[in-house]
């Protein structure tokens, strides 16, 4: 888990804008112009939104259209539903190598 | 500020090694990076400090195999020798307000001994709100798309 991009992907998801234009690139890849229309806001105040959205990991955008659709993606969103889960399993990860490192002592083959 | 709210995590796990080798484990920064992160992870020697005794410092930079650093910075806010420890990482982060970790130690005769960590996470009440409502909200119905 890095925590610095997760905490990226929180800021990201705090928005409910931001919210809304991830649940709209869900049902597929969609401009800027397609994205803005459900809202009443301007282009730019979408632009900035997906930039925000590029930054955390959570979309992509096409590079060789002028258009450059969005798209959603999915990982960094999964990661940042299963934060909790990633501080129990870094514990679990630790817990298991001390089993690992303390049997090594137990065995007497040093500290490697 | 805003209001903090709590997650806790209890993990347990049972070793068959006596109760000092484990405090040893665990409070001796030679062998403390053997094992400290999940699998894949690796925490340079240099990176630690541990003054353990309560107000000491704890901290620590891991390293995952493609080069992403997982810094932890605590304080010992309680040192019970062979027995207890309590970790306190204060805010760093935006998604959490500070943790606060207790490990306790039991000797369970025979050469075995019990680590419990108790973990209490705060996260900020934004933090709280987007869990519980239009995060999850959003999940779902994207994890419904992604089919997962």
């Amino acid at each position: 888990m890095a925590v610095d991009q997760l905490s990226t992907t929180f800021a990201a998801l705090a928005d409910p804008t931001r919210r809304a234009i991830l649940e709209r690139l869900a049902e597929g890849e969609a401009t800027v112009n397609e994205l803005a229309d459900p809202f009443p806001i301007t282009l730019q105040a979408v632009s900035k939104h997906l930039k925000v959205l590029e930054r955390a990991g959570l979309i992509t955008r096409g590079r060789t259209a002028q258009l450059r659709p969005s798209r959603l993606e999915g990982d960094a969103l999964r990661e940042a539903s299963d934060w909790l889960d990633g501080y129990r399993r870094f514990w679990e990860g630790s817990l298991d190598r001390l089993g690992e490192h303390l049997q090594r002592m137990q065995k007497g083959a040093g500290r490697d | 500020m805003t209001e903090a709210t709590a997650q806790e995590i209890t993990i347990t796990r049972t070793y068959d090694a006596p109760r000092e080798a484990v405090w040893s484990a665990w409070t001796e920064p030679e062998q403390l990076v053997q094992w400290w992160g999940p699998p894949g992870w690796s925490t340079p020697l240099e990176t630690v400090t541990m003054e353990v005794r309560p107000g000491g410092t704890f901290r620590l930079t891991s390293v995952s195999g493609d080069g992403t650093e997982m810094p932890v910075v605590g304080v010992y806010r309680e040192v019970v020798e062979g027995e207890r420890l309590v970790l306190d990482e204060p805010a760093e982060q935006a998604w959490h307000e500070g943790s606060v970790s207790v490990v306790t130690f039991t000797d369970l005769g025979g050469g075995r001994t019990e680590v419990a960590i108790q973990a209490t996470i705060h996260t900020t009440d934004e933090m709280r709100q987007n869990a519980e409502r239009g995060m999850n909200a959003t999940l779902d119905r994207l994890g419904e798309h992604l089919g997962s």
